[in-house]
């Protein structure tokens, strides 16, 4: 066989990688390329799995341990971030109320306020009190009227020098001079054993709908007036009857007191020595 | 000595736990109360011979936390001791079944007691509400607790008066 000059072979070689390139960058050979190339990807797909899944085989003990290791400290990381949250949340309700309770003092600016945090109720469940964190010397005296940013709560029964104990409007020992807006009528409000709080002594004539705000009228001068507490749900009126009674809806959740405002500017009066007694008349 | 002071950080532990977690747990109207239990259980410890001292400090501390008149915890607290020594000396076998007994009983003339004298006071405390709404409720709370009351007591007891053995 008759040998190809070198001159020759090369422009061969030469022309037919240049029209190979070409080709290829005109796109005509990857349908080949993709038969070509498939294969050889498989097997080396292959070999790399096993090669991996050897690696891994001699080297999981100690990557054990690490992610274990890992593991342990995510873990804890997550408790802590957990906590933080729970804290954040605490303090994000605390300021809620405190803004709140900001708010209402606004609404009243004649008045000064001491905050107080509900630190446990009456052991005996007849008595509808509340144990707050403020006593004597932070200024408060028996008969301070208590309020929340939504209304009343109560009054100040008993005060030692850092605790107090505070007689809820719930309590069936309680009588809170009110008016109903709008139609003014004067009013009893008294507590009761259920937690219910119901209006007395309303005059017949009074024209009562339920819905009608029930407000502090300030008369007997144990606590301000026109502070809210609560909403009449229904009215009791019989013909023979000298008074209709009604039932109230409390604004606040007494279930969920956390933190009260005491009025330390309001002074309660003392109407007894006004009473007549049967020896004095 | 040691037996009567050690009631009082133990009364004062229990009305902190009473006013700021037990109070706050009510069924209906009704709440637990500890105080007693511990009181009961206490005088039902075969070994205590300091179950009046014990009755009195807690009615003592129960009545300064409350805004019921202080005489009706401490009254009513001996008497339910009273009853509970009476009934021990005659039943000593099963006092957790005693415990039970006593609960039952003492629950019921404490907050009878309760309800006449605020009745006398002047508070309006319709009996059927009373006792659909506290006294009932209270007794079941009170029932539910007496049993692990008692336990804790009886291991206080048993620290406090340690079996003396002889050689």
């Amino acid at each position: 066989m008759k040998k190809i000059p070198l001159p020759w072979r090369t422009l061969t070689f030469s022309l037919v990688a240049i029209g190979l390139v070409i080709l290829a960058l005109g796109g005509y050979l990857t349908p080949v390329s993709r038969v070509a190339l498939s294969p050889i990807i498989s097997v080396q797909t292959w070999v790399s799995d096993r090669f991996q899944a050897v690696q891994s085989l001699l080297t999981a003990p100690s990557d054990t341990v690490q992610v274990l290791q890992r593991n342990a400290e995510l873990e804890s990381e997550i408790a802590h971030l957990r906590t933080q949250i729970i804290e954040l949340q605490q303090q994000l309700a605390e300021f809620r109320i405190l803004s709140a309770l900001l708010d209402f003092a606004r609404a009243y600016p004649e008045y000064q306020y001491t905050g107080a945090s509900v630190i446990g109720r009456d052991p005996s469940p007849f008595m509808k009190y509340i144990h707050i964190n403020r006593g004597s010397d932070d200024g408060l005296l028996r008969g301070m009227p208590v309020v929340t940013q939504q209304g009343l709560v109560g009054r100040v029964a008993q005060v030692t020098a850092s605790a107090a104990l505070v007689q809820l409007i719930t309590d069936p020992g309680i009588t809170v001079n009110v008016q109903l807006d709008p139609s003014s009528a004067e009013s009893l409000l008294t507590g009761s054993i259920t937690g219910d709080i119901n209006l007395d002594s309303i005059p017949q004539e009074a024209n009562i709908e339920p819905g009608e705000l029930v407000l502090t009228s300030g008369l007997g001068g144990n606590y301000p007036p026109n502070i809210l507490i609560g909403q009449v749900t229904g009215v009791r009126s019989q013909d023979y009857a000298l008074f209709q009674s009604a039932s109230v809806q409390p604004i606040v959740d007494f279930s969920r007191l956390e933190i009260v405002l005491v009025i330390t500017n309001f002074q309660p009066i003392d109407l007894s020595p006004l009473i007549l007694t049967p020896s004095a008349r | 000595m040691i037996q009567v002071l050690i009631a009082i950080p133990i009364f004062i532990l229990v009305t902190i736990i009473q006013t700021a977690i037990i109070s706050n747990m009510p069924l209906l109207q009704g709440t637990a109360d500890i105080i007693m239990l511990v009181i009961i259980a206490w005088a039902l410890q075969e070994p205590v011979r300091t179950a009046w001292y014990w009755s009195l400090i807690g009615g003592t501390i129960l009545g300064f936390t409350s805004a019921l008149p202080l005489g009706i915890t401490i009254v009513s607290y001996l008497i339910i001791t009273g009853i509970t020594l009476i009934i021990r000396r005659r039943i000593w076998k099963i006092p957790a079944l005693v415990m039970l007994a006593i609960t039952f009983i003492g629950t019921l003339f404490h907050q009878g007691l309760s309800a006449i004298t605020l009745t006398l006071l002047g508070t309006t405390l319709p009996i059927l509400e009373t006792l659909e709404l506290i006294i009932m409720p209270s007794i079941l709370l009170n029932i539910l607790l007496a049993i692990p009351v008692f336990a804790i007591v009886r291991d206080l007891a048993a620290w406090l008066h340690p079996e003396e053995v002889e050689i």
